[in-house]
């Protein structure tokens, strides 16, 4: 086989895994920031019970891995934030293993402007070890919108992803188009769906067999304005998808502001 | 069931032919004149909130009327909706009393109506629109639609050198997520008279001068804290009625459509800032300059460290003895409804929400100690139209550890109170003014969204 054409397979093939950090955080963005003088803190706890089995170029195989992320968030501004991953994986044979690090600066068009739906843009840079992901370096280009009209909620992150550094950094810019459609069943409880896609480089979208295709069933539990709590469980519908994927976010916000009722 | 349109369409009907009689009242003409028209207000320089007024200014004219004195008001409907214009705190017919779930007749666009009343009580009054804003962040108590109301008393004794009328108003407003899991509307602006702080005419104060205050809050749905900087505020009455026991304060709270009147002895030269407490709040414009004739320089504003208010301290000093006649209880339990996190609130009085709120039939002369149940998460603005009530009771927390914080006291008339979250407030007031009577919280959002409940007469 051509030495091209065999990188062209191998582009076909694992692409769509290799740009796929969104196993270690499995969310699709409200356009909503955290209120300055705060801090996020949100574990993401991803394992996949069936995915891929195979270790492929080096890359460990997704099979049964245990991701932890732990997320930071502080909140500069009313309409900026600055986040901040520590990816890791566990996994039988592994261990514990420190994956890569994130850095994501978001600004949002402030709820005083009046417009008629929420909106944010994200920008997430970082890197990840080669024995998780080929491209070691990703940029990420995100923006938000969403809209709460009684008890529905939509949102729709039709993010743009692209390799600084690893196989793929020729490619361009992906399409990585995430959503969420959800309804509040009670002031607690919300229940819906969230999908996660990636089609390839927006010059060329893999075929569809290729391409990242998710569905999640999620529950939204609103205990309290300083918790957040999302679980879930998610299906791959295609063959470059990991097939069954259990998620939980558990977040506490932590206010270090000084509040006088006088300001 | 009758719907809420169907309730709406039979007390106009009523109120209709209620008011035919009045045609002949028609033909004379009005001592006072209110045009509803659009308007658009200079809150400062670069700043501009484009709403409905009076007489093309908000807040609207001072009307000055005796009291006792029957007053005709022409009231012209230039907009493109139907309005209504509710004198507030004023003993009226329902009729003309400026409620459409009473009965009076709504003011259809492009027409005029006449408002004939005998004013009374005498005291500090005021007049808004009474109609529902539902969704609409520009109608209703959102507008302009407000201006403030002295009932003359026959004898005035003036025991000041200037008064100052001021409305605390908040503009230009936008739903937004809150804490409590459900919509909210919050506010881009706020101002006293129309003018943010610094855009608008100083009041110009004498030395040695006895000034009065009249305040209003005719905020939709928010709270005020007021100071002026570098003086004390002598609150001589609530809501239009002489206290029992005048207070120098530091600040004034007034929560939605309450009145302060104050009295500040101007003996502080200077030029000073009268404004909201809160400092988000003053810096959306809620102040003005109070200028001393003669001084120079910036306005100075004296940052207040805390919040501080309450009613008891009005009040009489010892617990008032029982009525001859026992009231009668009406508990109403406050509550909301969740209806999604897009969505602002629902809310209950005794599980149920307007137009399917009812009480028992009030008999004149009758005695009632309304007992305000709140259970809700927010604080409630509580209003009784065409009827004023005593504070008696209030503070009690509903989380069962203990009692009233304040219990029996006396003396303090009113037709608005602030009823706090969780906690019970009780009023006494005699039912002695027959017709259909209003009672609901004064947040327009609240009202739009089922807190009212129509008292009748037996």
């Amino acid at each position: 086989m051509p030495r091209c054409g065999f990188l062209l397979l191998l582009f076909v093939f694992f692409s769509p895994m290799a740009r796929a950090q969104g196993n270690y955080e499995i969310q699709v963005y409200g356009s909503e920031t955290v209120p300055p003088a705060n801090l996020m803190v949100e574990l993401h706890s991803n394992f996949t019970v069936e995915g891929e089995r195979e270790t492929i170029d080096g890359v460990y195989p997704t099979n049964h891995q245990l991701h932890e992320t732990l997320e930071l968030t502080g909140g500069i501004n009313d309409w900026s934030e600055l986040g901040f991953y520590i990816f890791t994986s566990a996994q039988d044979g592994h261990g514990l293993q420190w994956v890569g690090d994130h850095i994501r600066p978001r600004i949002r068009v402030p709820e005083s402007w009046g417009w008629p739906v929420g909106v944010s843009l994200s920008m997430e840079f970082g890197y990840q070890r080669a024995l998780y992901s080929l491209d070691t370096w990703t940029w990420e280009i995100r923006p938000i919108i969403d809209k709460a009209v009684g008890r529905w909620y939509f949102a729709v992150n039709p993010a743009f992803e692209r390799t600084v550094h690893g196989p793929d950094v020729n490619q361009g810019w992906a399409f990585a188009p995430s959503a969420k459609i959800s309804y509040d069943f009670t002031a607690v409880v919300s229940g819906g769906i969230e999908y996660y896609g990636d089609y390839g480089a927006l010059s060329n979208f893999v075929p569809v067999h290729n391409q990242q295709q998710q569905v999640f069933l999620v529950t939204d539990l609103n205990v309290s304005p300083v918790w957040e709590i999302n679980i879930g469980v998610g299906v791959g519908a295609t063959a470059a998808t990991d097939h069954f994927i259990i998620k939980c976010i558990l977040g506490r916000r932590f206010d270090f502001g000084r509040h006088s009722p006088v300001d | 069931m009758v719907s809420r349109r169907e309730v709406l369409k039979l007390s106009g009907a009523t109120a209709i032919s209620a008011s035919l009689g009045a045609i002949a009242q028609d033909i004379a003409p009005a001592d006072y004149e209110l045009d509803i028209a659009a308007v658009t207000l200079d809150v400062a320089p670069r700043r501009q909130v484009k709403t409905t007024g009076y007489n093309g200014q908000a807040p609207g004219p001072l009307l000055h009327l005796k009291e006792g004195r029957t007053v005709t008001i022409a009231v012209t409907n230039h907009t493109d909706h139907p309005e209504v214009v509710h004198w507030h705190g004023l003993f009226l017919p329902p009729a003309v009393d400026g409620a459409l779930e009473e009965g009076t007749p709504p003011i259809a666009p492009g027409t005029s109506a006449r408002y004939t009343f005998t004013p009374a009580p005498a005291g500090f009054r005021w007049y808004h629109s009474h109609v529902m804003a539902m969704g609409d962040l520009t109608r209703g108590l959102y507008s302009g639609q407000h201006g403030p109301l002295m009932i003359e008393p026959r004898n005035n004794p003036g025991l000041y050198d200037q008064e100052f009328f001021l409305a605390l108003q908040d503009w230009d407003g936008y739903l937004s997520a809150s804490e409590d899991g459900a919509m909210n509307p919050s506010y881009r602006v706020s101002t006293i008279n129309g003018k943010a702080l610094g855009s608008g005419e100083p009041l110009r104060v004498k030395q040695g001068a006895r000034v009065l205050l009249h305040v209003v809050n005719t905020s939709p749905t928010e709270p005020h804290w007021v100071a002026l900087a570098g003086h004390e505020l002598a609150v001589l009455a609530l809501d239009g009625n002489p206290v029992p026991r005048p207070q120098r304060v530091r600040m004034l709270r007034l929560a939605p459509a309450e009145r302060v009147c104050a009295a500040v002895e101007m003996n502080n030269p200077g030029i000073w800032i009268l404004g909201e407490v809160r400092r988000h709040v003053q810096a959306a414009g809620m102040g003005l300059v109070v200028e001393y004739g003669g001084q120079h320089g910036a306005p100075r504003w004296q940052q207040p460290a805390d919040l501080s208010w309450n009613y008891e301290q009005f009040a009489t000093a010892v617990p008032i003895e029982a009525a001859a006649t026992p009231a009668i209880a009406v508990p109403l339990v406050f509550e909301s409804r969740f209806r999604g996190h897009g969505a602002m609130e629902a809310w209950t009085i005794n599980g149920k929400s307007y137009p399917d709120t009812s009480a028992a039939p009030l008999v004149s002369g009758q005695r009632y100690r309304l007992l305000f149940i709140n259970k809700s998460r927010d604080d409630h603005p509580l209003h009784l139209h065409r009827h004023s009530f005593e504070l008696r009771s209030f503070g009690k927390s509903l989380d069962g550890s203990g009692t009233a914080r304040v219990n029996n006291v006396g003396g303090i008339i009113k037709d608005v109170v602030l009823v706090d979250a969780q906690t019970q407030a009780e009023v006494e007031f005699v039912a002695d003014h027959p017709g259909a009577t209003l009672f609901h919280c004064h947040q327009q959002s609240h009202m739009d969204q089922g807190f009212m409940l129509l008292f009748t007469y037996a």
